[in-house]
């Protein structure tokens, strides 16, 4: 289906931003339990190839906008780990200054515009950075996160149709985190949730390029969405790609791997001996890259735990831009 | 006999069970209505089945619009929206299709609807998460606004509801689903528009919904050896008991409101209009209120407690009228 050539320096880099979101994932999870992080969290646990998939092949200028399930997608795209650590925590040295939690951030420094907390609520606003990219003829590209469950809203139905229609520079990414049970994640239900199988189906009915992979499989994602950006960059306009993914539970003991009946969904275990196979990866590289990604973790729960609360007064600032 | 103490939420699904019971037009829908885990729609499917007990997928447009269509068709939908917030997904079927209906189409069409929604701020959920609305939904005219703040209101003002011909927003706090009060085995109702004298007093009038009625109760009683509080809860917002109020304001001279929802433009400052066109002549002091400002709610709990109403802001409130 693909012939794209994958070097082995991409390969590792896709290796370690997932390494780096299940890491920082699992330590977020211990300070839920610890009453550091004082709210849930959403989690992407079992997701990260599709997060750092599409993100490899996105700049600084490039935008994203992601869902209630943010952190992989965040850190993908590169927000600043000790900062986004410290928004989890409430605290004033977060890239929010306390404000947003999990559900809310925004990282316009690289292009993460942002975590949402309603359904389906970020992708209309994704079809605005593409149309500013369009507009400043800047090559530039915006990557709209939801899930299938999102797929649904009204919302995300019209910007399928707007961006098809002004040919709009976006690539538009289902993670379809219930691709066999026909069941929403996290909630238990009696009726479908969709009338098809395929989110990706529904692509036509707009007009434009559809396509479902197996976002288990990094490269598999890789490829897709080099394709899509690519399409979309030289003004083929928007693309639908689903990914199906199945969340997998996360630990408190810090440990990546995937528990024996969740192996075959883990895009980690997966690529791991993948890559350990085309002997890109040895045993001493892979415990080098976990120890760096879990000292760059724990740099950033220091941080975090160091860093002050808000002063009461800073919740009435900046209802207005001109202040107060 | 022992009088019943049961827990707010099992107020509310004793309330949907004995409606749909006698009443085979009762319908129940909404996201995961049918799960074990939702305490209010517990055992709704398992008792009167999975045709009258429906999962909307997560489109409120779509679902909040259907129980209009199916209302208007004679049916009585209970229709169920996770959180408050969301319902703003769906402005348009609640405020001008639900709202308006009746009234356009010159009485031909009754909208006989019950849209149950939970509320308010205090679990750390950030500004998507936390809102309190309802004095957006009362700004329009043709719904109702129901806030119980006990058990027994729960119960009574929705079986109320399901019974009315009018369509009504019904707001349950999220905080106060573990709430444990009296209420009777059979069915009852509380009449819309007639408030409860929580506390009765001389001195300060406080007026509260939902949650605040907790904390004013709270700071009536520690004021107890200095100052006589009336406590006031109107129950329903729309229709609201002006009588109650301002008979209570001919007593006492002074009037604290506390409402969790913002400020502008909000109950609180309906309740001070309300003082200042019809009871003018009673005040002895300016009217207090007690309510979120005017700013989103932040993330971080620091900054959360610091902008919500709390029994010390009451304090606060009462003995600054005292000593005007």
């Amino acid at each position: 289906m693909f012939d794209l050539e994958i070097d082995e320096e991409t390969k590792i880099e896709l290796y370690k931003t997932m390494v780096r979101i299940r890491t920082f994932e699992n330590r977020a999870r211990v300070l839920i339990r610890d009453g550091e992080i004082p709210a849930r969290s959403g989690f992407y646990t079992g997701q990260e190839a599709v997060a750092a998939g599409v993100c490899a092949h996105l700049s600084l200028s490039d935008q994203i906008g992601s869902t209630h399930r943010a952190l992989g997608h965040l850190i993908a795209k590169g927000c600043d780990l000790k900062r986004l650590m410290a928004e989890l925590c409430g605290k004033s040295s977060g890239l929010n200054k306390g404000k947003a939690g999990p559900y809310h951030i925004f990282d316009p420094s690289v292009g993460a515009l942002g975590a949402n907390g309603i359904v389906g609520g970020s992708v209309p606003m994704v079809a605005g950075y593409a149309l500013a990219h369009q507009l400043r003829d800047d090559g530039g590209v915006a990557v709209s996160f939801f899930g299938e469950g999102a797929s649904n809203q009204g919302g995300v139905q019209e910007t399928l149709n707007l961006a098809a229609c002004w040919n709009l520079p976006m690539v538009f990414v289902c993670e379809n985190s219930s691709p066999e049970v026909q069941k929403m994640l996290g909630h238990e239900i009696d009726y479908p949730q969709l009338s098809i199988e395929r989110v990706s189906d529904r692509a036509q009915a707009y007009g434009i390029p559809g396509a479902t992979h197996d976002g288990w499989d990094i490269l598999e994602v890789y490829q897709a969405v080099g394709d899509a950006v690519r399409r979309a960059k030289k003004g083929g306009g928007p693309t639908l790609l689903e990914f199906k993914v199945h969340q997998i539970e996360g630990n408190l003991e810090g440990h990546l791997e995937a528990k024996d009946d969740e192996k075959t969904w883990c895009p980690i275990h997966r690529f791991k001996e993948r890559i350990t196979d085309e002997g890109i990866l040895t045993t001493e590289l892979d415990e080098q890259i976990r120890g760096e990604e879990k000292s760059r973790v724990e740099e950033a729960v220091e941080f975090a735990l160091r860093s002050t609360v808000p002063e009461p007064i800073e919740a009435f600032k900046g209802v207005f831009a001109g202040g107060p | 006999m022992a009088e019943r103490i049961i827990a707010y939420s099992e107020a509310l699904n004793e309330a949907h069970r004995l409606e749909m019971a006698s009443n085979p037009d009762v319908v129940v829908f909404g996201e995961n209505v049918s799960s074990g885990w939702r305490q209010v729609t517990k055992g709704l499917k398992e008792e009167f089945g999975r045709e009258r007990v429906r999962d909307a997928p997560i489109t409120e447009t779509a679902f909040i619009g259907m129980g209009v269509g199916a209302a208007i068709m004679g049916l009585k939908p209970v229709v169920e929206l996770m959180l408050v917030d969301f319902g703003l997904v769906a402005m348009d079927q609640i405020l001008n299709q639900m709202a308006k209906s009746h009234f356009m189409s010159g009485g031909a069409v009754k909208v006989p609807m019950t849209l149950r929604a939970a509320y308010g701020a205090g679990t750390s959920s950030a500004a998507t998460h936390s809102e309190s609305l309802y004095s957006l939904f009362a700004h329009m005219p043709g719904l109702k606004v129901a806030i119980p703040s006990n058990p027994y209101d729960a119960k009574g003002l929705l079986i109320e509801s399901i019974r009315g011909d009018d369509p009504v927003l019904f707001m349950e706090h999220r905080l106060l689903y573990p709430m444990e009060g009296v209420v009777p085995e059979e069915a009852y109702t509380v009449p819309f528009g007639m408030a409860n004298l929580v506390r009765e007093g001389s001195d300060v009038t406080v007026v509260a919904t939902g949650l605040m009625i907790g904390k004013a109760v709270e700071a009536a009683d520690e004021l107890r050896s200095k100052c006589s509080v009336e406590v006031i809860d109107p129950r329903t917002i729309v229709p609201l008991d002006e009588e109650t109020i301002l008979r209570s304001l001919s007593k006492t001279g002074r009037l604290v409101i506390v409402d969790e929802d913002y400020e502008r433009c909000g109950f609180s400052a309906e309740v001070a209009a309300i003082a200042a066109e019809k009871g003018f002549q009673h005040l002895d002091a300016p009217v207090v209120r007690v309510a979120t400002p005017n700013v989103p709610i932040s993330y971080s709990p620091v900054l959360e407690k610091h902008v919500l109403p709390s029994k010390e802001k009451i304090l606060k409130a009462v003995s600054q009228l005292l000593r005007y």
